[in-house]
C-alpha cells in the first residue's frame, strides 16, 4: 500500500501538488517505518509451511505402515512430537522472532495430534473423534500463552468449534451438550483481550473479531436439546449480543470490515426475523419453562441487557437504533405470540420493515452507499418472502416490487446528488 | 515473565504432551502382557477416519446376552461377563451394572433391551481395527469370500482382557492374520 503512495510521488511533484522536499520526506518516513516492522509476510508463510508439513505428517502416518513392527511405529509416534518440542524449546531459549515462535508452535500443534493418532492406531483404540480432538486441544492450549502465538490460538478456536460440532451434533452424542467448549473459549479469551488492548486495529485482531462470532454461531445449535422451538429465540438473542458488542465505540469506530460482531449481528438478526415472518412459523407448541434452552436464553437476554446498560452508563447511546433493542421486543413477542400466531406474524413483518427503514436512515446519515443499499435489500427480501406465502393479488404484489425498485433508484440518486453538492461546496 | 520461567513451564507442558501417548501405550501393553486372550467371532466392514487412517469396523456376532433385570438405559456402561464356549470362542454369560468380582468381563455399552426375548443388546468398544490403507477394503472382501467356505464364520478378533479393559490385538481369517491373508489373496 505504501509503495503505491511512493510511486505516486513523482507525479504529484510534477503537477506541483507537493514540493520535492515534502516528497522526499514522505518517502523517507515510509522507508524507515518499513525497516522497523518485522516482515509479516514471512511469519504468515512460516505458519503456512508448518501447517502443511504437520498435516502431511498426520496423513503419512495414517497410511498405517504394516511392515514396521510395533516398536518402530511407537518411535515414529514420538519422533515428530519431540522434534516439534525441540524447535519450540529452541525458539523460547534463544528468544527467537515471532516468525520462529509461530511456525515452531504450529508444527508442534500438529505433531501432538499425530502422536495421539498413531498410538490409537497401533493399539486399535476405538476413538470417538470428539474425545481425541479434546485431548489435542488440552495439550496444545497452554502454548498460546507460552509462545504468545496467534496461530495456535486460531487453531485452537477452529478445533474447539470442531469438537463442539462433533460432540453436540454428532449421531451418537446428539443428546449431549458441549459445555467444555465454553471452558476452552474462556481460556482463549485472555489472549484475545491482550490483542484488543495492544493491537486494536491490526489485521490479526480483526481475524479474531470474525472468528469468535463465527465459532459461537456454529456451536450454539449444539446447546439446543429437546425444546428446539427455543432455538430461534436463542439465536436471535445471540445475534443481538453480537450487534450490541459491535456497537460499542471500541469496535464501532473501526472500519466496518474489521467489525465482525456488527456484521454478524445485523445479518443474523435480519435472517432470523425473515425466517420468522412466515405465517407457518408461529404455529408452535407450548412454551417451555424448565429446560436448558430457557436458561441459555435467559443468560443471553441478561447479557444483552448488561451490555446495553453499560453502554448507557458510559453515555455512548447517542441515537435510537431499533437493532439494539430488538431483543426485548422479540422476547416478549416470543412468549406471547406462540399462542396467537397472527399477531406474531404481523408484528415480525412490521419489525423487519422498520429495521429496513432504520438501516436506510443510518446509511443516509453516514453517507454510506453500502449501508443504504443493505437497508433496501432488507425490504426487498421481506417483499420477496411475502411473494410466496400471502394471498395478495398479483397486481398488489407487482406494485410492491415496482415500488421497492423505484426506491432503490430514488434513494441512491438522492444520495449521489447530495454527495455531489457537498463536493461542490467543498470546492467553493 | 522471564524466559527462564517460560522455558520451565514449557518443559512441564512438553512432559505432559509426552506422557499422554506414553500412558496410553503402557496401559495397552500391560493388558496385552497380563490379560487373557479371547476369540470373538466378527464381521469386518470398511470405513475411515480423517486423522488415524483406514480401519475396518468389526461387527461382532456376540452382541446379545440374556438378563433377568429389565431396567437398562441406552449407552449405559455395562459389564459383560464372558467365558469360552465349546469351540473356543467367547460367549456372554451375564450382564451387570456393577463390576463382577470374579471371572473375566468386558466393559461394553448397552444398546437396548428386548422384552420378547429378555435379551440385552450391547456393543463392544473394541470395534475398530486399523490397517494399511490399501488393505482395509480388501479385508472386507476377503472376509466375504472366506464366508463361502464350509465353516459358518471363520473370522475372529483376538482380544486381550484385563480388569474389564480390552485391547484388540489382531483379526484372523481361517486362523491367518487378516493382513497376511489379504496379501496372500
Amino acid at each position: 500500500m505504501n509503495s503505491k503512495l511512493i510511486k505516486e510521488l513523482p507525479d504529484l511533484v510534477e503537477n506541483d501538488v507537493i514540493s520535492k522536499e515534502v516528497a522526499s520526506k514522505i518517502e523517507h518516513y515510509y522507508l524507515s517505518r518499513q525497516q522497523n516492522t518485522p516482515n509479516k509476510l514471512f511469519a504468515i508463510f512460516g505458519v503456512l509451511g508448518s501447517l502443511l508439513v504437520g498435516l502431511g505428517i498426520i496423513l503419512i502416518l495414517a497410511h498405517n505402515w504394516d511392515n514396521f513392527d510395533r516398536i518402530t511405529k511407537t518411535i515414529f509416534a514420538f519422533l515428530p512430537l519431540i522434534i516439534g518440542q525441540l524447535f519450540v524449546a529452541f525458539s523460547i531459549l534463544k528468544k527467537k522472532s515471532v516468525t520462529w515462535k509461530e511456525a515452531s508452535g504450529t508444527f508442534l500443534f500438529f505433531t501432538i495430534g499425530s502422536s495421539i493418532a498413531l498410538v490409537s492406531q497401533i493399539y486399535n483404540i476405538p476413538g470417538n473423534l470428539s474425545a481425541y480432538v479434546l485431548t489435542w486441544i488440552v495439550l496444545s492450549l497452554p502454548l498460546i500463552y507460552l509462545l504468545k502465538s496467534n496461530a495456535i490460538a486460531i487453531l485452537n478456536i477452529v478445533f474447539a468449534t470442531f469438537y463442539a460440532f462433533e460432540f453436540g451434533y454428532g449421531y451418537y452424542t446428539i443428546d449431549q451438550t458441549p459445555w467444555l467448549y465454553l471452558v476452552i473459549m474462556a481460556l482463549i479469551i485472555p489472549h484475545y483481550i491482550h490483542l484488543l488492548k495492544h493491537h486494536k486495529t491490526s489485521n490479526i485482531t480483526s481475524i479474531f473479531n470474525w472468528l469468535f462470532p463465527l465459532s459461537i454461531t456454529i456451536v450454539l445449535g449444539a446447546f439446543v436439546q429437546d425444546a428446539s422451538e427455543l432455538g430461534f429465540l436463542m439465536y436471535l438473542l445471540l445475534f443481538s449480543v453480537f450487534y450490541n458488542i459491535g456497537k460499542i465505540p471500541f469496535f464501532n469506530t473501526q472500519k466496518l470490515r474489521k467489525n465482525g460482531y456488527l456484521i454478524f449481528g445485523s445479518l443474523g438478526i435480519v435472517i432470523m426475523l425473515l425466517t420468522m415472518s412466515f405465517d407457518g412459523f408461529w404455529y408452535l407448541e407450548e412454551f417451555f419453562l424448565n429446560t436448558q434452552e430457557t436458561y441459555i436464553s435467559i443468560v443471553l437476554f441478561v447479557a444483552n441487557l448488561g451490555i446495553l446498560l453499560f453502554v448507557y452508563s458510559r453515555k455512548w447511546l447517542k441515537e435510537f437504533n431499533l437493532f439494539q433493542y430488538i431483543f426485548i421486543l422479540f422476547s416478549i413477542l416470543y412468549i406471547l405470540g406462540l399462542n396467537i400466531p397472527i399477531v406474531g406474524t404481523i408484528i415480525v413483518n412490521c419489525i423487519v420493515f422498520v429495521l429496513g427503514v432504520t438501516t436506510i436512515k443510518i446509511g443516509a446519515d453516514k453517507f454510506h452507499f453500502g449501508i443504504l443499499n443493505y437497508g433496501l435489500l432488507i425490504i426487498t427480501a421481506l417483499v420477496v418472502c411475502r411473494f410466496f406465502d400471502t394471498n395478495m393479488s398479483f397486481v398488489i404484489r407487482g406494485l410492491l416490487f415496482v415500488g421497492v425498485g423505484l426506491g432503490f433508484f430514488f434513494t441512491n440518486y438522492m444520495m449521489l446528488k447530495k454527495q455531489k453538492s457537498n463536493v461542490e461546496s467543498l470546492k467553493n | 515473565m522471564k524466559t527462564k520461567h517460560i522455558f520451565i513451564l514449557f518443559v512441564l507442558l512438553a512432559l505432559v504432551q509426552l506422557c499422554i501417548p506414553a500412558q496410553m501405550i503402557f496401559n495397552r501393553e500391560s493388558i496385552l502382557k497380563q490379560g487373557i486372550a479371547y476369540k470373538f467371532k466378527t464381521e469386518p466392514v470398511d470405513p475411515s477416519d480423517p486423522f488415524k487412517g483406514k480401519y475396518i469396523y468389526l461387527n461382532y456376532d456376540l452382541r446379545n446376552v440374556e438378563v433377568g433385570d429389565k431396567d437398562w438405559h441406552r449407552k449405559q456402561d455395562v459389564y459383560i461377563s464372558i467365558a469360552n464356549d465349546s469351540l473356543g470362542f467367547a460367549k456372554a454369560v451375564t450382564a451387570s451394572l456393577e463390576k463382577p468380582e470374579s471371572g473375566d468381563f468386558v466393559l461394553a455399552k448397552a444398546d437396548w433391551y428386548s422384552e420378547s426375548t429378555s435379551e440385552l443388546r450391547f456393543s463392544f468398544p473394541f470395534n475398530e481395527f486399523y490397517m494399511e490403507e490399501s488393505k482395509a477394503y480388501d479385508a472386507e472382501v476377503a472376509h466375504r469370500d472366506a464366508q463361502r467356505d464350509s465353516l459358518p464364520n471363520n473370522t475372529y478378533a483376538l482380544v486381550y482382557i484385563k480388569d474389564g479393559e480390552a485391547v484388540l490385538e489382531n483379526v484372523f481369517i481361517n486362523d491367518i492374520p487378516i493382513a497376511t491373508f489379504v496379501e496372500n489373496e
